[in-house]
Parts: structure tokens; sequence; C-alpha cells
């Protein structure tokens, strides 16, 4: 098939511009609500240096949200629907980004930090050369930047696992942390449900749900908008991550690692949280966030249209 | 060690940094009134950091976001420039904060309950702060003076947006406007009282005046605060409540009648003793405590035991 033109989002097909959705949602929320969580150690980070880089990474990935709902407001989204208006069940983010910070925990942050932005990386490289010029154009930007959050988290883990301490406090939240985050990382890369309505047959089956999805998937490689599969990507990311981790002293999860230290992704529904975030079921931690975010905007009233005049007596 | 005379006498700005040997009493009072401006620094970051996630678009949340960090660099600078009086440690000061006897501005010890709050930190209250760090580039102790050059460049955006917001909420819809008059007139008094006690109830003034600490009185930078920002709110609509009055002089400068402002209030808070002032002094102790494990990880860790904060995982 013939890579389609997605230079001009006017003359876009409807599966087309439905696989372009998929795809921004999904990098585009995960931003956002990571910065969200990040913020939360704004004035509560270890020392003052290390609130000052966790800020940084928070306004970062803020800032590549923005960059992403840009490209869905060339779509003729609004900030309004796609962040303060859009139902919490419309989010397509991973799990991983929404879970909360049990307080004081440090571990989590730079843990999860870690997952997230190996993952990032991966995602990245795989846009460079999208068929999207638009997607294409943001890459670079990005990546400059994520790049940095890893060696961030990479050198704060290392100081906690390894510490003096080593077989001490930091190794053993780290390793808590680890099992609690790493099913929530593995829905990175499950695919997301078609927009809403459309998979309304599938929803009570068992291995169904995800076959819908798999077809906005299978557009989005087919369309050249990213050049690796969800599978691909997942398969480098345990290749990184699970030596890494081990290196650290670490035990992994069940990860898919077979026998000769091949990866393959093939996560079974056992592996995974019961919520995956990309189909819309997300934890009860991320209604309370949305309710949270959305409060003043709420509080203002700024979601009702402006009245013209007062309601006559 | 140089005499206190002679402190006094060459007292001019910048005059006075580490590589003088100054009395303890110069290195003390100076110490309080930078620990108090640091930790006023990280008290009003934790007071506004709700607010990032609060603000009603992404760009306001940047904007808030790198606010809240300006704050944070800003305690930082502080506490560098206190620590450099050889009084107290950094971490002598934030334990202090912790635990209640560390002091800071007024308006950090009253709850921030609402976004249409916002503007009276960001833009009268930042307002006020810039006229007295402006003043402050000028002080004796250099590594003071040179701290304020950063913070008030840093500061000028931060009131900026803070009268963005303000503009934002004031051309807003009729319940905005309301809610935010509403927040102006509970405020106000507050930020006039920024400025500390009238000047002879000051009680650390004429020292910080004598060796050029301070360069400015109370008094003073209050009626300047007044005359520039009074005409700033009506501006944006704000009706000045009644009280405290202020009395309009012939030349259109204004002054406050100061026995209409609650001073017991002020010095209950002076003593950490008001009571949201103090839940938000737990909150954060709270929070400092639930990171010792993390500090304590990394010192054992540190090839430099004592001495200098670890800095290659900051």
């Amino acid at each position: 098939m013939a890579t389609p033109d997605f230079s001009d989002p006017e003359e876009l097909s409807a599966r087309e511009r439905q696989a372009l959705e998929c795809l921004i949602k999904r990098l585009a929320d995960d931003e956002f609500v990571l910065a969200e969580r990040y913020t939360e150690w704004q004035v509560r980070a270890p020392t003052l240096e290390s609130d000052l880089a966790l800020a940084n990474n928070a306004q970062d990935e803020l800032g590549h949200a923005r960059l992403w709902y840009d490209v869905l407001g060339d779509l003729g989204y609004t900030e309004r629907e796609l962040v303060y208006e859009r139902e919490p069940a419309e989010f397509r983010h991973s799990t991983l980004v929404e879970l909360p910070f049990e307080e004081g925990d440090w571990a989590d942050a730079v843990l999860r930090s870690y997952l997230y932005d190996v993952a990032e990386e991966l995602r990245l490289e795989a846009l460079e050369d999208s068929s999207s010029p638009t997607i294409a154009n943001r890459v670079a930007k990005i990546q400059q930047e994520e790049g940095y959050h890893r060696e961030h988290a990479q050198n704060w883990l290392e100081r906690l696992a390894e510490g003096e301490s080593g077989s001490g406090e930091g190794h053993e939240r780290l390793q808590a942390v680890l099992d609690r985050l790493f099913p929530h990382a593995l829905t990175i890369f499950e695919s997301c449900a078609p927009p809403r309505g459309a998979n309304d047959a599938n929803d009570a089956s068992g291995d169904e749900p995800r076959a819908a999805g798999s077809d906005v998937e299978a557009d989005i490689v087919d369309f050249g908008l990213r050049t690796a599969t969800l599978e691909e990507l997942g398969e480098e990311w345990l290749a990184i991550v699970v030596p890494y981790l081990e290196s650290l002293g670490l035990d992994v999860p069940e990860s898919g690692q077979t026998g000769d230290g091949e990866f393959e992704f093939e996560v079974t529904q056992e592996m995974l949280p019961p919520e995956r975030g990309r189909d819309g079921t997300h934890t009860d931690a991320w209604v309370d966030l949305y309710d949270d975010f959305t409060h003043t905007y709420r509080e203002l009233g700024r979601s009702e249209p402006t009245k013209i005049m007062d309601t006559p007596e | 060690m140089m005499d206190l005379n002679t402190v006094k006498e060459r007292a001019g700005p910048r005059e006075f940094s580490p590589a003088d040997d100054l009395p303890r009493e110069y290195r003390e009072a100076a110490t309080r009134m930078i620990e108090f401006h640091a930790n006023s620094e990280i008290m009003g970051a934790y007071l506004e950091r709700p607010f990032i996630r609060q603000s009603p678009s992404i760009d306001r949340k940047l904007a808030f976001s790198a606010k809240v960090q300006d704050e944070i660099g800003h305690g930082q600078l502080l506490y560098r420039a206190a620590e450099s009086l050889g009084v107290k440690t950094r971490e002598e000061m934030l334990d202090d904060l912790a635990n209640g006897d560390g002091k800071f501005l007024n308006c950090f010890h009253y709850p921030l309950k609402s976004w249409v709050e916002v503007p009276m930190i960001s833009f009268f209250v930042d307002g006020a702060a810039m006229r007295r760090q402006a003043t402050l580039r000028r002080t004796s102790w250099e590594p003071y003076a040179h701290a304020m050059d950063k913070v008030c460049f840093e500061e000028g955006f931060h009131v900026k947006h803070g009268e963005d917001i303000l503009k934002e909420l004031m051309t807003g819809s009729r319940k905005e406007q309301q809610m935010t008059q509403d927040a102006f007139e509970e405020w106000w008094p507050r930020i006039i009282q920024f400025f500390g006690p009238t000047d002879d109830k000051s009680t650390h003034h004429d020292f910080a005046a004598a060796v050029g600490l301070k360069q400015q009185s109370n008094d003073d930078l209050r009626n300047a605060f007044l005359d520039q920002y009074i005409p700033k709110a009506r501006k944006y609509g704000l009706e000045i409540p009644d009280e405290p009055r202020i009395r309009e002089r012939d030349d259109g400068t204004y002054a406050v009648e100061e026995d209409d402002l609650d001073w017991d209030e002020f010095f209950t808070i002076a003593k950490n003793e008001y009571e949201p002032g103090l839940g938000q002094i737990n909150g954060r102790k709270q929070a400092q405590e639930a990171v010792d494990w993390v500090r304590e990880t990394i010192e054992a860790d540190a090839p430099t035991a004592g001495g200098h904060e670890p800095q290659a995982a900051d």
C-alpha cells in the first residue's frame, strides 16, 4: 500500500485520521499525566537540587504534551476539549504514569522515570521517519530532553541501589517499587481501543477486546506513522531494561524473557494489571487526579458558555 | 576582627564579603535576615505548589511549575548566601524551618484555597517583594546583594505572570470577578502587613540599617508599594476595601492607618503560632522527613563525608 500523505490534515480519510489520533493521544496523554505526577515532587524532593531537577522534567514533559496536543489541534481539537473537558475514560495514557506516589517514595520517582524514559526513547526513534511531517519535526526537539531525563534517572537508581547501605533501604525500596510498577510499565505497549462506540461488541469476551484496537495499530504502522510495531518496541524495551535492572541487583518480575536470553513481547493477561490505560480503563487514582487538575476550570465555570444577558425576571 | 564601629563606618552597598573577618553581631543579624528571606521562598513555594495542578490551562501550569521551581532556586541561592556568613548551615536552617523555629513572611502563613487567590500572592505579594528586594541589591553583604540580582530578574517575570492572571480573572465572567474581589478583600490587609510593623515597633531595624544590611525602612517601603499598587488594583477593577483606612496625601501618594491593621495576629504569626501557618510548617516538615532516608543513603555513600552537599545526582 502506498504511504498516505499526512501533510494536509484536511485530506485525511477517516481511517488515517483515526490512526493519527490514536497514536498522538497516547503520546500526549502519557506526557501530560506523567508531568502532573512529577509536579508532586516540587517542594518535596529529597534536596533542593533534586527538587529543581524534577521540576525541569515536569516542565519538559508538559512542553512535549503541548507539542503533541497541538498536532491534534491541526485536526480541529481545542485544548479545552483535549484536556479540561475530555471524560477521564477517554484518556489513553498508560497506567504507569497515573499511579500516585506514596509520600517520600523517591525510589518510585526515579524508577518510574527510568522505565518510562527508555520506552519514550524507543518510541521517538520509531517516529523519526514518520509519514506525518508534523510528527517527525517534533521528534528531534523532544529527543534531546528525554536523553537527559534517562541519564538523571539512571544516576539516581545507581546511587539508591548501590549505596554503602547497599543491601539496605534504597535497594529494598527499589525492589518493592519495581514489583509494583512493572506490570503497569507493560501497559505502555498495549494497543489503544478504537474510538468510542466502535468496539462495543467486543466488551464481553475474554480475548476479543484487543482485536478491534489492533486494526488501528496495524494502520499506524501500515500508514508509516510509526516505523515499528508495539511488539517490536516492547521487545527492545525489555532487552534494555531487564539486564540493566538485574545489574542493579533487582529481581525483575515475569517479563517474557526466553531461555536463550532473547526477549519476546508476549504479554499475557496475568502479567498486566486489571486496568490498561490505553483502552480507557484506569485506576481510581486517575479519577482523583483528573478531578484535581480540572478543579479550577470547573470552579470558575469556564466550561459554561458565556451568558450574553442575565435571565429575565 | 573588624570592630563594630568600622563595620558601621564602611557599611556601603556590597561592602563586605566572606574575605572580611566580621564581628558576630553583624554575621548573626545578616544570617537572621537572609535566612528569613530564604525560608520565605520555600514556604511561598510550598503554599503555591497545589496550584500547579489546579492551573486552568497548560500554559498556566507550565508557567506556574516554573515559578515554584524559581522560588526553590531562590531559596537555594539565599541559603548559600546565608551559609557564607559561617553562622548556620543550610541543613540547620531547613531543620529549624521544619521544627517551627525558622521565621518567614506573614503572607505565607495563610492558606491558599482557590485559584482566585493566586494573584494575591503572585501579583501583590511578589510585587511587594520586588520593591524590597530591589533595595537589597545595595545591601552590605555582597553574596546577598549578588543573589538579589538573579532573584529580582526572575521575580519580574513572576509579577508579570501574576498580573496577567489577575487581568484574566477581572475580565472574565461576573462570577470570576466577584470571587477575585472577595479574595482581594481578604488578602489586602495581609499584603500591607508584608512590610512588617511600623518603624517604631520594629525590633531589628536600627542595627540592620546601621550596618547597611537594610536599605529602606518598613514605612518607606510600604508607602512606596501603596503608591504603585493602589492604582494598579483599581486599573483592573478591584475596589480598595474601606479598612484599613488609607489616606491620600496632597501630593497623590498614600499612607495607611496602621491602627486599623491586626497587629496581634501579625505577631502571633511572627512567633509561628498562627494555626493555618503551623499546619503549613508541619506539612512541609512531614514532606521533608518522608525523604530523610534518601538523604541518609546518599550521605552514607558520599566520598567526602561532611562538608559539601552531593551534587552528582541532583
